[in-house]
């Protein structure tokens, strides 16, 4: 009986086989006039659109996704000219130098990036298209219950450099009214996006001190200053808002992180949200980015915290 | 027609096992070629013996002793924790405990094991950390100490089922012999379980280290991941945790990635020769 079943089981699956075969010789037989021309051009028609990159981007694109979708359901419903397929929109966050690399590897349509496009990358992706949705800053924050903030609210470049790369050790060597607590300095990965932005405007070429808390992202990062009291770290300006009153973004070279001196390029930490594509985009892609770019999305990347490029 | 069958269906397992062992060589083969780029910059010793990791830095910068031993370190806390809990459940479990009770206690510690590693991470992170931050106010408690704990709950369902198994037996085999001699059940576990169990004791021990040095979410949320010498209370760094967080900003092709795939390549080998260990161990355990 059971041999039975098998041999059963193996002709099945030959035959699907075979079955699979003649559907792919068959289809283009049946394709006259009309119809062949409409299933062509459903065919180049790309109901799908991929994003990968920073996660500092990724919610953003989710949620302008989530509000496109909504509204049009069907890529029909956004141009009357565009086939009745379900709008499908992936986000993926693997940091910005996945999102080049997806771009590169062809894996996603677009890549998002927190961070200038570097040279290396331009090279590598064939006509290259970049559209700059915005500007986040990271800001110098500490913990609420530090009483830094209320002796003063301003730290130079230089104090900040002396405090991430380990020369100042305890807080009462910024200043000697601080309390004898060791300075916990938190940061992303050396060789991320965001530490890139903090490491070229403030440090220079002064390492970090090699025992600072490498927070895997940059909630954690935030997490751990609002957990601290001892914390400092660069958080990200959308985050500070995020969580206001939960920790204290600090002036830097008196300079407040305010919306207008980010825009006008006056407070110096702060980096662009850039979503990059390889060649022309298709007129659905093209339809998406509309919004993104149009005032809604700008309204969108503003309330995650953001300052939207236009 | 039947004997055709036979032939066929025995072909088709045979390509079936055969691509599940390919894939493990694709794997291997892969991540070889891609550190095999690095290596050609870095000599291997160089990159196991160096001091230091700036992904920033020239390439000699790259390099993961200290991160080695903190991925050792951090398992050998945790289950410097977690054995002697793990041995003692499972000698109650085997000779105390009715088979009811038993099968429910096994049951609520198997389920730990199937609880994600995030999860673990973030009680570490909110719990363990905070703990070490508030009661004995270390300036930040992400230490090796609290990988080390988290660890030790992970690993506890692996040393509990490894060597509750073999005590069953020995258990059953002895049980009416010490009986009739009159001894207590206290000297029996002294004298005969535990001796007669000691190779599934350290099989278990060395399934519970492959599991630890693999572990990466957990460890990497409460280690701090400071590429710095591992001290008890010091912050350090493993090589999953290296990997998980670096990767994703890692620019595709250059030399960090590389480094990656080859620290990546250095944990495979670690973890092999572990697991050659545990199949010698088992290979003789058969009791």
């Amino acid at each position: 009986m059971k041999k039975r079943i098998t041999i059963l089981l193996c002709l099945l699956l030959a035959f699907s086989l075979i079955v699979v075969g003649c559907s792919n010789q068959e289809t283009p037989s049946t394709e006259n006039g009309e119809v062949a021309e409409e299933v062509e051009e459903n065919e180049d028609f790309k109901a799908q659109i991929t994003f990968s990159g920073s996660s500092t981007l990724a919610p953003v694109i989710s949620a302008i996704a989530t509000d496109f979708i909504e509204e049009y359901s069907a890529w029909n419903n956004v141009d009357s000219s565009f086939p009745e397929k379900d709008i499908i929109i992936y986000v993926s966050a693997g940091g910005s130098g996945a999102g080049a690399k997806a771009v590169v590897e062809g894996t996603s349509d677009f890549g998002m990036l927190s961070r200038e496009i570097k040279d290396e990358e331009k090279e590598k992706i064939a006509d290259m298209n970049a559209f700059k949705l915005g500007v986040d800053a990271l800001t110098v924050s500490i913990n609420p219950e530090n009483p830094l903030h209320t002796i003063k609210d301003d730290l130079s470049s230089d104090e900040i450099r002396k405090i991430f790369s380990g020369e100042y050790k305890y807080w009462d060597e910024v200043d000697s009214s601080l309390p004898h607590e060791e300075i916990v300095v938190v940061i992303r990965d050396i060789g991320g996006g965001a530490h890139g932005v903090f490491q070229d405007a403030v440090m220079g070429d002064t390492q970090v001190r090699e025992d600072a808390i490498q927070a895997p992202s940059m909630g954690a990062l935030v997490a751990k200053i609002m957990e601290n009291k001892n914390a400092i770290g660069y958080a990200s300006f959308g985050m500070v808002n995020q969580n206001e009153g939960k920790l204290i973004p600090l002036k830097v070279d008196g300079i407040e992180p305010t919306k207008e001196n980010i825009v006008n390029g006056s407070y110096k930490i702060s980096r662009p949200l850039i979503v990059v594509k390889s060649g022309e985009l298709t007129p659905s892609q093209q339809a998406f980015m509309d919004v993104i770019m149009s005032e809604k999305g700008s309204q969108i990347i503003e309330d995650m915290g953001y300052v939207p490029a236009n | 027609m039947l004997n055709i069958g036979e032939k066929l269906f025995k072909w088709i397992i045979k390509l079936l096992t055969f691509l599940s062992i390919l894939l493990l060589a694709f794997i291997v083969i892969f991540i070889f070629n891609e550190s095999f780029v690095f290596f050609k910059e870095v000599p291997i010793w160089k990159f196991i013996m160096g001091r230091s990791w700036n992904p920033l830095g020239p390439a000699e910068n790259l390099s993961i002793f200290p991160i080695i031993l903190g991925t050792i370190y951090v398992s050998i806390v945790g289950i410097c924790i977690s054995l002697p809990l793990g041995v003692g459940i499972a000698v109650i479990l085997s000779t105390y405990t009715k088979d009811r009770v038993k099968s429910f206690i096994r049951g609520v510690i198997d389920v730990l094991a199937g609880i994600p590693s995030v999860v673990y991470g973030f009680i570490g992170l909110l719990v363990v950390v905070k703990f070490f931050e508030v009661r004995f106010s270390f300036a930040a408690g992400e230490s090796v100490l609290a990988g080390g704990i988290v660890l030790s709950v992970m690993v506890l369902p692996f040393i509990v089922s490894t060597c509750a198994e073999s005590m069953d037996k020995i258990y059953e085999e002895y049980s009416q012999a010490s009986q009739a001699l009159g001894v207590s059940k206290s000297y029996m576990i002294r004298n005969i379980i535990l001796p007669a169990s000691k190779r599934s004791i350290i099989a278990s021990l060395v399934l519970a280290l492959g599991r630890g040095m693999g572990e990466t979410m957990a460890t990497m949320m409460v280690i701090g991941n400071a590429p710095i010498m591992p001290k008890l209370f010091g912050k350090t760094q493993t090589i999953p945790s290296l990997i998980a967080l670096e990767m994703g900003m890692a620019e595709v092709g250059s030399l960090h990635y590389h480094g990656l795939f080859a620290a990546g390549f250095v944990l495979m080998i670690m973890l092999l020769l572990v697991n050659v260990l545990i199949y010698f161990i088992k290979a003789k355990m058969d009791i």
